[in-house]
């Protein structure tokens, strides 16, 4: 029985994750401990609240496993300088000096912070510890498996087959081709903070209708075998130090959309050509996505099929390459990107070692707990009265009900980009106005931003069109709404007519589901809306800190703190 | 961890690096590599000398 950490870091959003005897006990991203969104830095506190909450210390760990060959990653760095050399000159010395100044000696690193012998730190491949996140933690014994990033080593997107707890890579696409920097460049196009901006431009593209799609094939090119290319003269990887793209592609499509510009869809001609490009680029996003999957299915065989890597977290295009691929199920786990490469690392390193193959994975609650004493002490001194409901479910129900939105902080925080019910801020879907509120006051997001609904997965199918699947328990896909149901549920669905549900069991979000089951006794209907628990531009609240801090600076009705209540004017 | 540790951990990774070049068969890049890490131990062994700043300045 071993104990393996997994480690992730150095590019964004650093992770640690940790598996003993096969069994995943934690995972998580260092920026809910640092309070820098996609904070890359090594994760020393979540690798150290990982070992904390498993009562090991690292002279415990059999070893310590890096999710990437910094060796490999170094050599591509000087062979891409050196192949675009002089046109790298400028982007040379910062290239060179990150890779020599730190990450070249990544595993030293973790070998002092974490307090391990150098021997113990090991390393697997970028995309093998994506393939294993998803593969290794699915409901499968077998599956096709795509990884789909912005870059790792040299692969950019990856074809592997995955039996019991192997994988085998069949085939890659090496970089510069890679719809994780196509999409990344165009996300700087969109005015967006490139790898944070991602999922804005996704929500945007509903609003735009893809008239820039034959503009689109002369950027990226999809053969007949599935595969793509990117035209090399559109892009500036590895030349341009911030945007990743060249004038080329301003004098194809127009002037990039300057950062930082309130957004009227409505009013702006500039705002509504930047809704058709980036609806544009998702279309051709799907139907690259589409070819790989298809691909896949002809050269494997298999009825099912994990996704991971950056890509994947495309909730949209997840849901055409369920319904149109061929797949009979589909898995894309809760930190589908770089993150989810910690919990891969560590899979791999816990296979290595002769450990079995997890259970899949029930639930993305492997964070630390939410200290429900702590957070009311600390509010007590702060001046705010916590109450002691009797049913803190019920009392969050009834709140609900009344149009009030309630803050969420119970239980273990969350693996992954998303709020699923732990740190989650809840509001009534039936009220168009509790989008507006959210977006406009207390997340100071775009308005085109759309919000994700949870229900009772009991009750999924009635409203939400093929669910529950093996994707709603995480929110990594969409489904459409039925008809009949849309109007009754305004602030959840998105204007193309889908929504981002998140279908919640006991297993998977306890607390959640016990609020949906109260909210389904106070208006019949178990449902609401559910967002992440966090302001503009920060990491999803962790700890009672986080959330007393955003209770007093966000203007929330209430929030659930363990099982004390906060309610906003209360003396 | 003592000095004599991390020396033998940097001699882990340079090993580590050096192998990983032979099996990939990438000699060519071990001369740049060579010149690139002595500018990366001059930048770190002077990183506190203002006098040989505007040296390493211009390498760059």
């Amino acid at each position: 029985m071993a104990a393996v950490l997994g480690i992730s870091a150095y590019y964004h959003d650093a992770a640690a994750a940790l598996v003993v005897g096969g069994r995943v006990v934690a995972a998580m991203q260092e920026e809910r401990f640092s309070r820098l969104k996609n904070d890359p830095a090594l994760p020393r506190q979540a690798a150290a609240a990982c070992l904390a909450l498993a009562g090991i210390s690292p002279g415990d760990l059999d070893a310590v496993v890096y999710y990437e060959n910094p060796y490999a990653k170094l050599e591509r760095v000087m062979t891409s300088m050196a192949r675009d050399f002089p046109r790298t000159f400028g982007q040379f010395p910062r290239a060179i000096g990150s890779q020599l100044g730190s990450k070249l000696w990544v595993l030293d690193q973790l070998a002092e912070a974490i307090g391990v012998e150098r021997r113990k730190v090991l390393f697997t491949e970028h995309h093998e510890s994506h393939a294993a996140s998803a593969f290794l933690t699915s409901p499968y014994p077998e599956a096709a498996v795509l990884t789909v990033d912005g870059v790792g080593e040299q692969a950019t997107t990856a074809l592997w087959e995955g039996r019991g707890a192997a994988l085998r890579q069949l085939g890659a696409i090496d970089f510069p081709h890679s719809l994780g920097l196509l999409y990344a460049a165009f996300t700087a196009y969109l005015g967006f903070e490139v790898n944070e901006g991602e999922y804005k431009v996704m929500g945007l593209a509903a609003h735009g209708a893809p008239r820039f799609r034959a503009e689109m094939d002369r950027v990226v090119r999809l053969e007949s075998d599935g595969s793509f290319r990117l035209e090399p003269r559109f892009f500036a990887h590895t030349t341009e130090r911030d945007v990743g793209f060249s004038p080329a592609l301003e004098a194809l499509l127009g002037p990039r959309r300057p950062p930082g510009r309130p957004f009227d869809l409505d009013a702006n001609p500039d705002d509504r050509r930047a809704a058709d490009v980036a609806a544009s680029l998702q279309q051709v996003t799907e139907e690259a996505l589409l070819g790989l999957a298809r691909a896949a299915r002809a050269r494997t065989k298999m009825p099912a099929l994990c996704l991971a890597g950056g890509v994947a977290l495309n909730a949209v295009a997840n849901a055409r390459i369920a319904r149109e691929a061929g797949f009979e199920r589909v898995f894309v786990p809760p930190a589908a990107g770089d993150a989810g490469g910690a919990l891969g690392a560590a899979l791999i390193g816990a296979r290595d070692l002769g450990d079995p193959r997890p259970p899949a994975l029930a639930t993305a609650a492997l964070g630390e707990p939410f200290d429900g004493g702590a957070a009311a002490d600390l509010a007590r001194a702060l001046g705010l009265t916590p109450t002691a409901p009797p049913d803190p479910a019920a009392a969050v129900a009834q709140r609900i009900a009344a149009g009030q939105v309630v803050a969420v902080c119970r239980g273990r925080f969350e693996w992954g980009p998303r709020s699923l019910g732990q740190r989650s801020l809840l509001a009534d879907p039936g009220r168009a106005e509790s989008r507006e509120r959210l977006n406009r006051v207390v997340k100071q997001r775009e308005p085109f931003r759309p919000f994700a609904p949870a229900v009772a997965a009991a009750a999924a199918a009635a409203t939400f069109a093929g669910t529950p699947n093996d994707m709603t328990p995480f929110m990594t896909t969409v489904a459409r709404v039925a008809p009949a149901r849309a109007a009754a549920l305004p602030a959840v669905i998105h204007v193309d007519g889908t929504a981002r549900v998140q279908t919640v069991t006991a297993d998977g979000a306890p607390d959640l589901s016990t609020i949906l089951e109260a909210v389904g006794r106070e208006t019949g209907d178990p449902i609401v809306l559910n967002t992440s628990l966090n302001g503009a531009g920060e990491p999803i609240v962790a700890g009672p800190v986080d959330a007393l801090a955003f209770f007093l600076q966000h203007p929330v009705d209430a929030m659930l703190i363990g099982d004390a209540l906060l309610e906003r004017g209360a003396p | 961890m003592t000095l004599l540790g991390r020396l033998g951990a940097r001699a882990r990774t340079v090993g580590g690096l050096l192998r990983h070049f032979a099996h990939r068969r990438r000699f060519f890049l071990v001369p740049f590599l060579v010149v690139l890490l002595l500018a990366a131990i001059l930048l770190l062994a002077s990183g506190g000398l203002a006098y040989v700043a505007p040296f390493i300045y211009t390498l760059f």
